[in-house]
């Protein structure tokens, strides 16, 4: 690889915790939102293992999980402290995790809480931005209407006051990711 | 209108002249723009190499595009979103309107699009009784301070944390402690119920793509990414030239936008949207919209228009603002209409009116460096002369433009009267006549005519190579024929020297002059004239070299653009060389080796000319004191001088005093830097850099004899 993912997505802020397994991912989960004093966690697009396993890790905190019922958005994700989302792909180069969704439940539950969390296979990190092209365009084929893809490379940011660098002025100030290591 | 449009430029310039923190802090932003991108394209595969991609994406996608926007509108379709095609701004604010009454909406938030300020799409959405907020941080400040936006990236950089924490405690209507975490923190839950509970999301969109007919949004804020998915309805204002082909296309203006405006790959949130997305699961009965509206307003026109379709290749980053000399001291509420900088004038003459941009075109001095730093490589310097051009034809030249444009007639009378010429230039009291009437800026310095000009003392010269190694042809330009025939005449002996045979064939002057006032008729008659002079030497396998780099610029860079397809001025463009870029390589070829320690001990800040940028920085004229012991420094801004050719030479605030603030910080580095004197092959920018620093200021060869 010519470029490495951690160092790309923590020089834009983000944090990167590399992890042994799915069960350690969701140990990794558990622990974050203990810090963070969560009483409400949301996950949306992860594989259905993940989520279970995500869910026996926190007994203590209410876990909102899909389906989500179109009645009650977007004001019950706004309650989660922490969200979880799973990504198709990441790009090294950029520092970008790609994450697809086809229902905005997905998009608003990485972006309302004030802590993201990606979850990415590590075997998904491709090296080069401009090789994404094939990737994207085969999701987008593979839905004949709606799908939307997000790049996200790090917390929110902005520099509009006095151009100093502030994170978290709308979404989620602190963006993290989460790599499950490829089965050796 | 024309009447009272420069008084009130004036008025401008005069105002923004005055706020030194103002430009201070716009200077810094840009300078920060610049360095970031500088530094991004260091550890960026192929460096600059970007440009030419995007270059050729957007030559192609404008091209095609009235199929690809129909491949788009299908696209699009096939996926559920509704697509409308406005004509006009008032289409697309009827549309907006109709849809809000429609959905009885009362809220509307909105991410940053200047698209939706080109047609002024807020206003009458305010009036119909609906509540428009913009989300994106520095926007929502101008917007509650009721102000424009001053930078096109940092719209809300003139205000500092006191400002914005005092406007946050207006509207909230609670204290809000004066410090930049603290800030966001408000902002968050003053912003918070407005996404959660908006009737209608308003988005730009920076990319459209024809094979998908999806849109991508990008922020750092993360705010579209909202603004997208909250409400039940999204609208989003598209301008038709953002369309692009392919995925690839679209992933490369996703790079090149930040990278060019902030040094960024790509922005933090990224959001390709395709079809309308649901929100949660359950009956479909409140089914969400999605509406595009493809805008058109000009840019069909602007297309078919072969001086203007360039504009539409712009991305919209900012670069050329980060730049743009003048610019950096008037700022985009004097050096713009909606849309500010450089691509202002251009964009603004498309879709608000060729009266409305010839109201600040005159701010550009014409330096170039807009283009140089562009990613798509837009001629913006040759599209403001030419709405110059097509403005001064319904209004008229100003009076002192008309003067700089005629500057190489004027200069043959000087050399022919140079006594009295010289005399009356010295004298105060006629001087001063001469800003009041023709516009001349009393407080220059200005070079005294020779009396026996280069080329009547040429022609007396005998040749001193006796069997040459290759054959030269030289062009003069005005100051080394009219005012330094010393100069032109070292140029030629250092060319002997080096075997070169030089002729001076009869030739125009350069005419630059012509392009930076909008003079474009002339300005093409001069190109062609000297493209038909000269490229017959060309064929015969002469090299052209000219000493001046304003004229050096014309030659290798203007004509082939003045006179598209024109073979003469092609090869006249590929075949000129700057002298001392020439010199090298005859040195080089020649194996000759100077003295090295000609120049020893001795310190030099060299100034490059904004014209020498694209024909190679300066390197040849710094590789060739340093190859006789010089030490030399570049020493830049990053910008201009400020002279801009004979702009600073121009009396008043549309010269002079623009022109010595725009080079103030430049004077300061050098002033500053310890070095012994200026080195700079510029002949205009010597003049500056000599008032301004009260350095001594020479050309490289004047070393020669001055030592
Ligand atoms: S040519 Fe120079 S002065 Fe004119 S708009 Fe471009 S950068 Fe500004
Ligand atoms: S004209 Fe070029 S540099 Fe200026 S904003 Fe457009 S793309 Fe950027």
């Amino acid at each position: 690889m010519d470029f490495d993912f951690t160092s790309r997505f923590e020089k834009l802020s983000g944090i990167v915790h590399r992890v042994a397994s799915p069960a350690a991912a969701a140990e990794k989960v558990a622990q974050l939102c203990r810090e963070r004093q969560a009483g409400c966690l949301a996950l949306a697009g992860l594989e259905p293992e993940l989520t279970a396993a995500i869910e026996a890790c926190c007994p203590a905190i209410t876990v909102l999980k899909e389906p989500y019922s179109r009645a009650d958005l977007p004001a019950a994700i706004d309650r989660a402290t922490v969200g979880v989302t799973g990504m198709a792909f990441a790009i090294a180069q950029s520092g970008t995790m790609v994450e697809v969704s086809v229902n905005d439940a997905t998009r608003l539950v990485s972006s309302l809480p004030r802590t993201h969390i990606g979850v990415v296979r590590e075997e998904t990190i491709i090296d080069h931005y401009a090789d994404s092209g094939p990737l994207i365009r085969a999701i987008i084929d593979s839905h004949p209407e709606q799908v939307v893809i997000s790049f996200i490379s790090g917390p929110s940011r902005t520099g509009d006051i006095e151009l100093k660098l502030t994170l978290g002025v709308h979404g989620p100030e602190e963006a993290h990711c989460i790599i499950i290591a490829a089965p050796a | 209108m024309a009447t009272d449009r420069y008084p009130r430029l004036y008025h401008k310039i005069e105002a923004a002249l005055q706020d030194r923190t103002k430009s201070d802090l716009l200077r810094g932003c840009m300078k920060r723009g610049r360095d970031t991108r500088a530094a991004a394209l260091e550890a960026l595969p192929g460096g600059a190499s970007f440009r030419d991609d995007v270059r050729a994406a957007k030559e192609r996608c404008i091209e095609n595009l009235p199929r690809l926007k129909q491949q788009f509108i299908e696209r699009a379709r096939q996926r559920g979103a509704i697509v409308h095609e406005a004509a006009t701004g008032a289409e697309a604010i009827a549309y907006c309107l109709d849809l809000a009454r429609r959905r009885g909406a009362r809220t509307i938030a909105k991410s940053k699009s200047l698209t939706t300020e080109e047609i002024d799409l807020n206003h009458p959405l305010i009036e119909a009784g609906v509540e428009v907020v913009e989300t994106d941080l520095g926007e929502l400040i101008i917007q509650l301070a009721g102000e424009k936006p001053f930078h096109l990236v940092f719209p809300s950089i003139h205000k500092m944390a006191p400002d914005v924490a005092e406007i946050f405690s207006r509207v909230t209507g609670t204290e809000v402690p004066n410090d930049i975490p603290a800030i966001m923190k408000v902002v968050r839950q003053y912003l918070r119920p407005i996404f959660l509970n908006a009737d209608i999301g308003l988005t730009g969109a920076n990319v459209g793509i024809a094979e998908t007919g999806g849109i991508c949004i990008e922020t750092n804020e993360g705010n579209a990414r909202l603004v997208s998915s909250l409400g039940s309805c999204h609208i989003c204002l598209i301008g038709m030239e953002k369309i692009v082909e392919t995925v690839e296309d679209a992933l490369l203006m996703i790079l090149a936008h930040p990278v060019s405006a902030s040094g960024q790959l790509p922005t933090n949130y990224v959001t390709w949207m395709h079809g309308r997305s649901p929100l949660g699961e359950g009956p479909t009965g409140d089914d969400r919209e999605s509406h595009i509206i493809i805008l058109d307003n000009g840019r069909s026109a602007m297309r078919d228009d072969p001086e203007m379709r360039e504009a539409l290749y712009c991305i919209r980053c900012g670069a050329c603002m980060n730049i743009c000399p003048t610019y950096g001291v008037v700022g985009g509420h004097t050096f713009g209409h909606i849309y500010p900088g450089p691509m202002g004038i251009c964009w603004t003459a498309g879709v608000h009116g060729l009266e409305v941009a010839g109201d600040f075109a005159q701010l550009c001095i014409s330096c170039g460096l807009c283009k140089e730093i562009c990613p798509a490589q837009i001629n913006m310097p040759q599209m403001i002369a030419e709405i110059k051009h097509r403005d001064a034809a319904a209004t008229g030249h100003l009076l002192v433009n008309r003067v700089m444009m005629g500057a190489d007639r004027a200069a043959r009378l000087g050399s022919a009267t140079a006594p009295l010429a010289n005399l009356a230039l010295a004298s105060r009291p006629i001087r001063q006549l001469l800003e009041k009437t023709i516009g001349l800026a009393a407080e220059r310095r200005l070079p005294p005519f020779a009396f026996s000009t280069f080329m009547n003392r040429f022609a007396k010269r005998v040749s001193r190579v006796a069997t040459p190694r290759r054959t030269v042809v030289f062009f003069v330009d005005v100051y080394a024929n009219h005012n330094n025939p010393d100069l032109g005449l070292a140029a030629v002996d250092a060319l002997e020297a080096l075997g070169c045979a030089v002729i001076v064939p009869n030739q125009d002057v350069s005419g630059y002059p012509y392009i930076a006032y909008g003079g474009m008729d002339q300005a093409r008659r001069i190109a062609r004239s000297n493209s038909d002079k000269l490229a017959p030497w060309v064929r015969k396998g002469y090299e052209v070299v000219a000493i001046e780099p304003t004229a050096t610029y014309a030659l290798a860079v203007s004509y082939p653009n003045l006179l598209r397809g024109d073979e003469n001025a092609r090869l006249l463009a590929d075949h000129t060389h700057e002298l001392f870029e020439f010199l090298i390589e005859q040195e080089d070829e020649t194996g000759f080796h100077p003295p090295a320690d000609l120049f020893a001990g001795r310190r030099f800040g060299f100034h490059c000319a904004c014209h020498q940028r694209p024909l190679g920085g300066g390197s040849g004229a710094i590789k060739w004191l340093r190859r006789r012991g010089a030490q030399v420094e570049l020493i830049e801004t990053g910008t201009c001088c400020g002279m801009g050719g004979t702009f600073g030479l121009k009396g008043g605030l549309l010269g002079y005093d623009l022109s010595r603030a725009v080079g103030q910080p430049l004077f300061d580095l050098f002033v500053n830097s310890g070095v012994e004197a200026i080195v700079t092959e510029s002949s205009v920018c010597s003049i500056q850099l000599a008032e301004g620093t009260a350095m001594k200021v020479y050309h490289p060869l004047e070393l020669l004899t001055l030592r």
